[in-house]
């Protein structure tokens, strides 16, 4: 039979045998709402006259590479096959139009903290702090006939892959969205599970830069990665303060692995790699033969990753054995564990920071406050963060509504948002790229520098200025 | 489609059409390679799925289809309806990600979120990480060949006797991956293939005990600096191997090996549907890819294309190499197009996607010989 009177055959027949009620018969789908077409699964057809190749890649969104400067990028002058993360990945599954669970008694949050007996444990006691005081802001402000939001709290533990365990558990627990955590490997197992329990998760202090490149569109990290860090310290060291030989000594763990990782490639593409790169293991007391070997490096500066306290008892040895180089380092040795440990020799560290803790507008003061009131302490990053973490899945629980899918269309479309850490840019990989800023420890405390302005902004702003200052 | 519940006159009708259609291939496809879909035939909770979101599709040697589903396991009836079985019939989690069938021995063994289960004579039995040496509950990959049973999970591979009661753990301390995240596993006649996140694809030979690294050689995931240099990227989402091609999932594009080379694609640039690639069905050297914008069907050369247009159409576009692209409307689409899993023999293909399970009938054309049957 000729095909195209096959082709003809079966709907003409088909038709009139369904309209006289005969059996089933195969028809097409009935045209899609605007909910589904909202899913993305909608294809137009491609234009016969195109050929493969030839749709350009380069229609840039965001910037790229983490907003890295130019002249730190690998392969810069040479035009890559293909790029990514010059969009963002859009999630075309369906969902959004499912109805909403009967019977919800709460709006549930997981929140995945890293075990309380670890290294993280007392950086995610004080995370858990700023997220339950958000929660509890929230309710105390719910109009009668909201549900209240509920916080699920899992505690993993230090053994590869517990926290995908622990994903599925606030799978069978119903909940919208969950947090975490600070583990960089414990946050990317638990993030493959996000992907398919197809649950939003909102990371508030995991640094590792390779969480966010396994696009997976289900994640937004609110905390700069360690790839901000590694850019402001390499234009710093050798930019500003002139370093050429620049030796690291980093924890040997997948932190810190992955921590300077960048920081080693940025300085190489600025025509000064490393002079020395070793390793210690988290509470090492005798360093002698990685001093010697440093030493014999001759460098002009050192960058340390580590745990603050292993870092300050090193800095201490480093000096006392001579060494005059610049000292930088990263975030965490703000932390009093450093200058407790390093004493006299924490001056002149120079290390990555967030934003300045002692800020004097209104949003930090009120939060720092009601915090204090709350807990008895002063916040510090990790709580701040995990506020502003809570707040977000908050917002987003209340603007989408009980719908997994929904919370996730608010979030990954996401362009800036206002914390009580700040102000926030995210990237085509839903990281925040706003500008981090500088610290050095001088006359016995940290000064901080204004950060620098943004030097991009989002094309379009969807929502910002959300009530992070409005418990 | 079910075909007891077409009226008589239609089946007729189609009987007529088909009978006289399956002698030659249509003249539309005669220079495709492999297979064309002419229209695809949907289920769902109307036929007994119990839920909308279908992860895994799997037709057993005794010609029975069955379902892993985000609320779980599903065997074909007779009747053409779907039957559940879930934790409380003894799988270990509801949410099943894959199955795979012993051929020697007709047992199912079941990846899910929380355990392995093992389907035997109509009893189940549940593996967990700490009723046995299951490595992490989170079993995302299944395998079994010559009895021995390969899993991947979220802390490392695993291989199971079942005869002997025997695990045995690979991962960052006995292996070349550094990091233990598993997520796909194929075992082969000499070789073993696992699918690692953010490792690429180790290759591992069980005789000898070595392990070989895959890895993209840009080592950046911004970029592809070169096409076909290796894996298109670290981040390994699936993978499958048959007739000594494997075949490379990822979100940024896929790849395949053949031994001497690898040869990658990624969308816009090439006939790739989208680069999240998800899932990888071979059967005869011919790699269909679930994605989510739908389902690309490659040879390496020739593609057929398979997504869903604005009206709810299906629509098909087949690139031959040289040629530009030709699109076609079809009555029927996929159920949905992000597609979780597929299963495809010389027969049919079928399709497990977020809204619903899909049949893929297709055109006549020159079917093999011998009907061997695949098993990637």
């Amino acid at each position: 039979m000729n095909t195209w009177f096959r082709f003809l055959l079966v709907p003409t027949l088909s038709v009139p045998l369904l309209a006289a009620g005969y059996g089933y018969v195969e028809k097409p789908e009935p045209p899609p709402t605007q909910a589904e077409k909202d899913d993305g699964c909608v294809s137009v057809p491609v234009d016969p006259a195109a050929k493969p190749g030839d749709a350009s890649v380069l229609d840039f969104e965001y910037p790229y590479y983490g907003n890295t400067p130019e002249e730190l990028i690998p392969f810069r002058g040479v035009e890559p096959y293909y790029r990514y993360w010059t969009k963002r990945l859009p999630f075309r599954g369906p969902g959004r139009d499912y109805p909403d669970p009967p019977d919800l008694k709460s709006l549930k949050i997981g929140l995945l903290s890293p075990p309380p007996y670890g290294p993280e444990g007392a950086r995610g006691k004080r995370s858990r702090q700023g997220v339950l005081l958000a929660v509890e802001e929230a309710n105390a402000a719910r109009r009668p006939g909201q549900l209240p939001f509920e916080i699920i709290e899992k505690e993993d533990s230090p053994q590869w892959g517990s926290a995908a365990n622990i994903a599925v558990e606030f799978k069978d627990a119903d909940v919208l969205g969950f947090l975490g955590t600070i583990d960089g490997d414990a946050t990317h197992v638990a993030l493959r599970v996000a992907l398919k329990i197809e649950t939003y998760m909102i990371n508030a202090s995991d640094p590792d830069p390779t969480l966010t490149e396994t696009q997976i569109p289900w994640l937004t990290r609110v905390w700069p990665d360690d790839r901000q860090q590694c850019f402001r310290l390499a234009l710093l060291a050798v930019k500003q303060h002139g370093c050429r030989r620049i030796a690291v000594f980093r924890e040997s763990s997948r932190p810190g692995r992955v921590g300077v990782m960048h920081f080693n490639n940025y300085i190489r593409r600025l025509g000064y790699p490393p002079v020395a790169h070793l390793f210690f293991k988290p509470g090492d007391k005798d360093i002698s033969a990685q001093i010697q070997a440093i030493k014999a490096a001759e460098p002009d500066a050192v960058l340390f990753y580590g745990q603050p306290e292993d870092v300050g008892r090193f800095v201490k040895m480093f000096r006392e054995a001579g060494l005059t180089a610049r000292f930088y380092g990263f975030d965490r040795l703000q932390e009093d564990a450093f200058r407790r440990e390093a004493g006299e020799h924490a001056e002149g560290m120079t290390i990555t920071y967030f934003f300045n803790p002692h800020r004097t507008d209104p949003v930090w003061l009120d939060f720092a406050a009601r915090y204090e009131k709350r807990w008895g302490e002063k916040p510090d990053v990790y709580a701040a963060y995990g506020y502003d973490a809570a707040r977000l899945m908050i917002e987003a629980i209340d603007h989408a509504g009980p719908n997994r899918f929904r919370i996730r269309d608010y979030l990954a479309g996401l362009e800036e948002w206002d914390g009580v850490t700040g102000h926030m840019i995210f990237d085509g990989r839903w990281d925040n790229i706003a500008p981090i800023t500088i610290a050095r420890f001088h006359h016995g405390e940290w000064q901080y520098d204004p950060p620098p302005a943004p030097n991009w902004r989002p094309r379009r702003t969807q929502q910002a200025q959300a009530g992070a200052a409005r418990p | 489609m079910k075909p007891r519940d077409l009226s008589p006159w239609l089946t007729v009708a189609l009987a007529v059409t088909t009978l006289q259609a399956a002698e030659t291939t249509p003249a539309a496809f005669k220079d495709i390679p492999f297979p064309v879909i002419e229209r695809f035939e949907n289920f769902g909770k109307a036929e007994g799925i119990p839920t909308e979101k279908v992860h895994a599709v799997y037709k057993t040697t005794d010609g029975r289809l069955w379902l892993g589903t985000w609320n779980g396991l599903c065997v074909r009836r007779e009747d053409g309806r779907f039957h559940r079985y879930g934790p409380e019939d003894g799988l270990s989690h509801k949410m099943v990600l894959q199955i795979v069938e012993d051929p020697q021995t007709g047992d199912l063994w079941i990846a899910t979120m929380r355990g392995l289960t093992r389907l035997s004579g109509g009893r189940f039995t549940v593996y967990t990480q700490t009723n046995s040496g299951l490595p992490n509950n989170v079993v995302y990959g299944v395998d079994v060949r010559e009895g021995r049973v390969w899993v991947a999970t979220a802390a490392g591979a695993g291989s199971f006797n079942p005869k002997t009661g025997e695990w045995k753990i690979y991962d960052h301390n006995n292996t070349v991956m550094h990091e233990p995240w598993c997520y796909a596993i194929k075992a082969t006649p000499d070789k073993v293939f696992i699918g690692v996140w953010g490792g690429g694809i180790i290759e591992h030979d069980p005789r000898r005990g070595t392990f070989k690294e895959y890895r993209d050689p840009d080592r950046d995931f911004h970029y592809d600096l070169v096409p076909d240099d290796g894996p298109i990227n670290d981040i390994t989402s699936w993978l499958s191997w048959e007739d000594g091609v494997l075949w490379q999932c990822t979100y940024f594009g896929f790849a395949r090996y053949e031994g001497r080379g690898w040869k990658t694609w990624v969308e816009e640039k090439t006939p790739l549907l989208s680069n999240f690639t998800q899932f990888v069905w071979p059967h005869r050297r011919v790699a269909w890819i679930g994605m989510d914008r739908g389902v690309s069907v490659t040879d390496g050369e020739t593609w057929v294309n398979y997504e869903v247009g604005p009206k709810g159409e299906g629509l098909r576009t087949l690139y031959r190499p040289g040629q530009p692209p030709e699109v076609q409307t079809m009555p029927t689409a996929l159920a949905n197009c992000f597609v979780l899993g597929i299963y495809v023999d010389d027969e049919e293909a079928w399709f497990a996607t977020s809204n619903g399970l899909s049949r893929g009938v297709f055109a006549p054309y020159p079917r093999p010989a011998t009907v061997a049957r695949a098993r990637p």
